[in-house]
């Protein structure tokens, strides 16, 4: 794997590699699949690589999480991939009972969040993982944005022990990090500095956010930008550290608004620091077969609503 | 693996149907019908069957046992502790407050016990893990597995039917016990099985039935599951009666879950076993 250039492959090749090299640093770590391997990017990379720990369960979610929890407890470490929605509100139960409230170290990827499943359409685009997920106790949650974060987020999860789910997203996606990147679980990363308005993301619209904020710099707004690829443990601190200077934040998410990094934003601002925030994502709808532009437009979350948002949040 | 002569046996398990009778009816209420089914099969593991170590309760090469009807951990915690995985004073403190022993098994709290479970169809896919896991590391241990009839219903252990033959599980020994009542009724009535040795054989396993009070015939039946190791996973039909051995309780819609609101009750249910009362270790 060529460290440098990550970002210029799909992420979902990434995460391949990345379980080779787990692999390799540790025979214990196992690559589970739910017959969506060549989705999740992981055959023939780490089918071919390592047959012996590459288990496809076939198309039974429910079991690939209990075969992951029996795994755990004998030592192994278990990396599970499939949809977002199969991967997470599919088998709720299971992850609840033989994962977290067990305390097996099972690893959970859903890939293909929100909507970028966009052409498998409504009954695959999932928008409340990330909420569902948060509602579990002893599980934490990450949403990186580029390769390079997966990469590093994925090094974690092996490599410390628990019950840990992360979106994949599969696509290829601009560098916002190097191959220096280091995740720390809890914290935020402040991508751009700025007095006027905070804006919070995650996931996939960080590389949007991103482009956003240098655009309003030219206006001459200033954004503040923190990315927080954890959803849980969540960075409160860093966020009450930006908006004691904005005083204002704006959230975007390829999520459901309810529950998700809105949510949190909104349960630790209105608890320890209340400011004014302005909640950007998918309006508590489901999704439906589209392209991205229609439906950013549709849900009120692409980079023109962002941009007002910041506006109006900028003045007051 | 320990010599227990078979009268020893019978006087071990009419002591242990007492003492989990009493733990139940002094936390006030609880799931007795399923655990009185379990008592034998239980007792013939720990005591003539898995390869363990109690003062080791981690021990790499042990058998596991996965109880995926976790509601039955009662008679699981009675055995672990009488087996010296833990003091018998603990099991005066089922399901009361701050314990280590709640009413589902808990492999958090209790030395012993290999895999949390409570909620219905997801043992036997942990056990497959853990017999995957086993083959994988070259180890020689078995997996055992106790499902309930009930608990069958569960589309999840269906799941887990076609994966542990298809990985060539022949390490996973899975248990039925079929006392043939859930809550809400018989299960010819709420969601009939039959034929359910020849489900489980279609689906590539092979299939040994048992009488599941009768110690002699669950010991020969363990021991031909041992000696199997073809290839396929087995799966045990243990015919058994629910709550068996209290007279009141014994094979009734209403067993698998009872009240006891007062020491009348308690008393009752005691009285209910045939044979003698017991000094209780707690």
């Amino acid at each position: 794997m060529n460290l440098k250039n990550l970002h210029e492959q799909e992420i979902r090749l990434v995460y391949g590699h990345v379980l080779n090299e787990l692999i390799e640093k540790n025979p214990n770590v196992f690559c589970l699949e739910a017959d969506l391997s060549k989705a999740s990017g992981t055959n023939p990379i780490v089918l071919n690589a390592h047959p012996k720990n590459f288990i496809n369960i076939g198309v039974a979610e429910a079991n690939m999480i209990g075969v992951a929890a029996g795994l755990a407890s004998d030592g192994k470490i278990p990396f599970c991939a499939t949809f977002c929605c199969f991967a997470t509100r599919r088998v709720y139960d299971q992850i609840t009972i033989s994962v977290a409230y067990a305390n097996n170290n099972v690893k959970i990827i859903g890939t293909g969040p929100g909507i970028t499943q966009g052409p498998n359409g409504g009954t695959h685009m999932c928008f409340q993982d990330i909420a569902i997920m948060r509602a579990m106790p002893n599980m934490r949650i990450f949403s990186p944005c580029d390769a390079y974060e997966v990469r590093s987020v994925l090094h974690y999860m092996a490599e410390n022990y628990g019950g840990m789910y992360m979106q994949l997203l599969r696509q290829q996606l601009p560098a916002v990090f190097d191959e220096h990147y280091q995740f720390q679980p809890g914290k935020a990363r402040k991508l751009r500095d700025g007095n006027d308005v905070t804006l919070v993301s995650t996931g996939y619209m960080t590389h949007f956010a991103l482009k956003v904020a240098d655009e309003l710099a030219k206006e001459g707004v200033g954004v503040d930008l923190l990315h927080c690829p954890s959803i849980k443990p969540f960075p409160e601190d860093d966020l009450i550290e930006s908006v004691r200077k904005t005083n204002a934040a704006v959230t975007v998410e390829n999520q459901n608004m309810i529950g998700g990094l809105g949510g949190a934003v909104c349960e630790t601002l209105s608890e320890r620091y209340p400011v004014r925030v302005k909640r950007l994502g998918v309006p508590d709808r489901f999704g439906e077969i589209a392209t991205e532009e229609y439906l950013f437009e549709k849900h009120g979350f692409g980079m023109e609503h962002i941009k007002q948002s910041c506006r109006e949040l900028a003045k007051k | 693996m320990t010599t227990l002569q078979e009268n020893e046996f019978d006087r071990l398990a009419a002591e242990l149907r007492y003492v989990v009778t009493d733990m139940i009816c002094r936390s006030g209420s609880g799931h007795i019908g399923g655990a009185l089914s379990l008592v034998e099969i239980i007792l013939t593991l720990y005591y003539r069957v898995m390869k363990i170590d109690p003062n080791n309760p981690q021990w790499t090469e042990r058998d596991r046992l996965v109880l995926s009807k976790g509601h039955a951990a009662p008679i699981l915690y009675a055995v672990l502790a009488y087996r010296g995985f833990f003091p018998k004073s603990w099991l005066g403190t089922l399901n009361a407050d701050g314990t280590k022993l709640p009413s589902h098994a808990d492999a958090r709290t209790v030395p012993g016990i290999d895999m949390t479970t409570g909620s219905l169809g997801q043992g036997l896919s942990a056990a497959s893990g853990m017999a995957l896991a086993a083959k994988k590391d070259g180890r020689a241990n078995n997996v055992y597995c106790i499902i309930g009839d009930g608990e069958t219903n569960e589309g999840q252990n269906w799941e887990a039917a076609l994966f542990a033959p298809h990985q060539k599980l022949d390490n996973l020994i899975a248990v039925t016990d079929y006392n043939k009542l859930q809550i809400d009724g018989f299960t010819a009535d709420i969601l009939d099985l039959e034929p359910l040795a020849e489900k489980w054989r279609a689906f590539g396993w092979n299939v040994l039935e048992m009488f599941g009070h009768d110690q002699n015939d669950i010991r020969r039946t363990f021991l031909h599951a041992k000696s199997l190791r073809n290839g396929k996973p087995t799966m045990i039909i243990a015919h058994t009666i629910k709550a068996y051995g209290n007279k009141i309780l014994e094979n009734a819609a209403g067993s698998h879950n009872i009240k006891v609101p007062d020491s009348q009750t308690h008393e009752q249910h005691l009285a209910a076993l045939s044979g003698d009362a017991f000094t209780l270790p707690y």
